[in-house]
């Protein structure tokens, strides 16, 4: 089964009918209206029997009225009417659909699990490809499918970019959304599946895959259906060979919902499994919440490490010692500064900047210095990795740093992590050096921990890469 | 196909785990080292299996009521000597009888001492509704749940991967031989984690088992003592 083609009508149908829309402001009916009018270009139908008329656009009785099956029908209507509506989808030739109504398993009543019972019959007899219930369904800045039903006033929409996003949470995917809105942090497509009565992450990561527009996959999850997730590590042992997937597995503490009897039963609780298994795919884990976006920021734009080799360039000694801290803690090596990059610096630098690594340009830098000093380190060989503290509080220090910091790094492909610590000026260079690809972190341990992530992906990929030609 | 008949044999008694010398045969069947054990109903039976098994030996009470046996005092260890078996047969067998009122007893197995100077280690597996079988290696012993310095893999899982399991412990360099001691024979404990891997995946019936301890020594292994649960029926 061609899962990326049947899953493309959900992402990028050419026709769209919105079952439950309305003109009352407030419904979920309406906010659908209104993001499909606003950025969709292709067809939309409107679909409800109480109007003729929505917003000025036409409104049919019923989907058997319409001029066309739609590719895609998003369903907002009451639980007990989901069934046979969809029903009707199916007898008009409709092949994927996005349920964004509650009221069915998770309401835990014995009518909510007799509808989704139903809904999932229809769903394997007309072989509809489902988003849902009980979700908020698909963000997708490209083609401008939008069931996120919360209005644009109260939920931004990020920028474009290449970060994909499925979350088991739809309040916690709508409110990440907003949080990349507000961070300027790109995303091209985003899935809350809520139920998943048909699609699941196992088909999603296998969609987005193939996907050309997302470069990163993330993931919330909270569990794994009944044997779903060794079908997801073994689908994501492919998908991590062409794009990194960061997951963030929520329920990490255990309330003894395991009958504990063994001890490797009592040791392993729940989330143990689930971390053992994504490091075993070669996922990457984000432990904390900052982490998801950290991780995503330096996996969507740096290459990969050859090695675990860094050095500190930055313009506050403290930073510095902070810097090689939170690195060495996280496996990495900051080695002396060999005697002839010394020299080579020596020649360049004032007298009372500090050569050795971490190397202190101290405070009376300029972006020039940087340029000067990264033009010679980024190139050696035993450089892996670079990170650069560029405080912005010192006078000599212009946007031009922004760009000097970019050309090298891009000439030299070597991977960079940027600290930046303050307020107003700090952002500023901040959203610069993001503009322009590089990675900017507000801590010496969160740039350390982001770059352990690509150190752990590329490392994983080294080490598999046996595996990828013997396959083929 | 022993291990075949021990489980079925288990299941239609409805009892939710192997007993000891059931859970031996069944290691023993998939060639995994088992300290030498043989059940015993009375006491001169044990005298003769001690004999014959060599002392010093073990004894360990045999209940399908009773899992914790050393709680019940029910472990009897170190016993070098006919007389010595005599005692401590009868004295389990009270002891069980008194702080488990209640509990079937099947008998007393008689085991062979392990050899000191090893390191403890447990070997563990389980069955995950979303993952199937997990396995489990760690520091073992009584410690173990209190230490807890252990790693998972998902099965099936590569020799490689077994290696991996060993040198990602917090307490790794134990193992590989810490203030004189000499490092322990890790190829024999990676055959024995990939034989756990290999009993999850051909008996479906299992829903967990522990080997605790495996003593590890400088050259070869040996379980100890070994739980194996079964899924419990729905």
């Amino acid at each position: 089964m061609n899962y990326s083609r049947e899953l493309e009508s959900l992402f990028s149908p050419s026709s769209v009918a919105i079952i439950g829309a309305t003109p009352i402001e407030g419904k979920i009916g309406r906010v659908l209206v209104e993001n499909f009018t606003r950025r969709y270009r292709g067809k939309t139908y409107l679909v409800n029997p109480k109007y003729s008329e929505i917003l000025g656009l036409k409104c049919y009785r019923s989907v058997k009225e319409l001029p066309e099956p739609p590719q895609l029908a998003v369903i907002a209507i009451p639980a007990q009417f989901v069934p046979q509506v969809l029903v009707e989808c199916g007898e008009i030739g409709v092949k994927a659909a996005i349920i964004i109504s509650g009221g069915f398993s998770e309401t835990g009543t014995d009518e909510g699990i007799k509808l989704e019972r139903e809904v999932r019959e229809v769903v394997e007899k007309y072989k509809i490809r489902v988003i849902g219930p009980n979700c908020l369904g698909i963000f997708d800045n490209y083609s401008g499918v939008d069931t996120f039903f919360l209005p644009e006033e109260r939920m931004k929409r990020p920028p474009k970019g290449g970060i994909s996003f499925i979350s088991q949470s739809g309040a916690f995917a709508s409110a990440l959304l907003d949080y990349m809105a507000y961070n300027n942090i790109g995303i091209a497509r985003a899935i809350s599946y809520g139920n998943k009565v048909d699609v699941d992450d196992v088909d999603l990561i296998k969609f987005l895959k193939e996907d050309p527009v997302t470069k990163v996959i993330v993931l919330y999850i909270e569990g794994f259906k009944e044997s779903r997730g060794r079908a997801f590590i073994e689908v994501a042992r492919e998908v991590v060979k062409k794009k990194p997937i960061i997951v963030y597995k929520a329920g990490k503490t255990s309330r003894g919902g395991r009958a504990v009897v063994s001890h490797t039963a009592a040791l392993a609780g729940d989330y143990n499994i689930y971390s053992a298994a994504f490091r075993q795919a070669g996922i990457i884990e984000a432990e904390t919440f900052d982490e998801i976006t950290d991780f995503a920021k330096i996996l969507l734009t740096q290459p990969l490490m050859k090695g675990n080799r860094v050095f500190i360039v930055t313009d506050a000694g403290g930073i510095g010692v902070m810097l090689t801290d939170a690195l060495v803690k996280e496996g990495f090596e900051v080695p002396l500064t060999p005697e002839d990059l010394r020299e080579e610096l020596r020649k360049v630098l004032p007298r009372h900047c500090i050569t050795d690594n971490p190397i202190d340009l101290t405070g009376d830098a300029d972006d020039e210095r940087y340029r000067e000093v990264l033009e010679i380190i980024a190139f050696k060989p035993y450089v892996d990795a670079l990170v650069i503290g560029a405080l912005p509080h010192i006078p000599g220090m212009t946007m031009r740093i922004t760009d000097y910091i970019s050309s090298v790094i891009g000439r030299a492909k070597k991977p960079v992590a940027i600290i930046n610590i303050g307020s107003e000026v700090a952002l500023k260079f901040k959203v610069e050096f993001e503009r322009k690809g590089m990675p900017v972190y507000e801590s010496p341990e969160r740039a350390a921990r982001a770059l352990k992530a690509l150190y752990t992906y590329s490392m994983y990929l080294k080490k598999h890469e046996r595996g990828v030609s013997s396959d083929s | 196909m022993i291990h075949r008949a021990l489980i079925k044999r288990a299941i239609s008694e409805g009892r939710a785990k192997l007993l000891e010398h059931e859970s031996i045969k069944l290691l023993e069947s998939y060639g995994i080292p088992v300290a030498e054990a043989e059940l015993a109903s009375e006491v001169n039976e044990a005298i003769a299996l001690a004999r014959r098994i060599g002392y010093p030996v073990v004894l360990k009470i045999v209940s399908p009521d009773i899992s914790h046996k050393s709680d019940v005092g029910g472990v009897k260890i170190g016993i070098d000597s006919d007389d010595g078996i005599r005692s401590a047969f009868n004295e389990v067998i009270s002891n069980a009888s008194e702080r488990a009122p209640g509990s079937r007893i099947v008998g007393v197995l008689v085991q062979k001492m392990a050899p000191s100077g090893g390191i403890e280690v447990i070997i563990g597996g389980l069955r995950d509704r979303a993952f199937g079988p997990v396995i489990m290696f760690g520091l073992g012993g009584v410690f173990v749940e209190v230490l807890k310095d252990v790693s998972f893999r998902v099965a099936p899982i590569s020799e490689e991967e077994a290696y991996e399991m060993l040198s990602e412990l917090k307490g790794a360099r134990i193992l590989s031989g810490y203030r004189g001691m000499p490092p322990v024979d890790k190829s024999s404990l990676v055959r024995i984690i990939l034989k756990v891997a290999e009993i999850l995946d051909e008996n479906p019936e299992i829903d967990s088992l522990d080997l605790n301890p495996v003593m590890s020594y400088t050259s070869g292994a040996l379980v100890v003592d070994a739980r194996i649960i079964l899924r419990s029926k729905g």
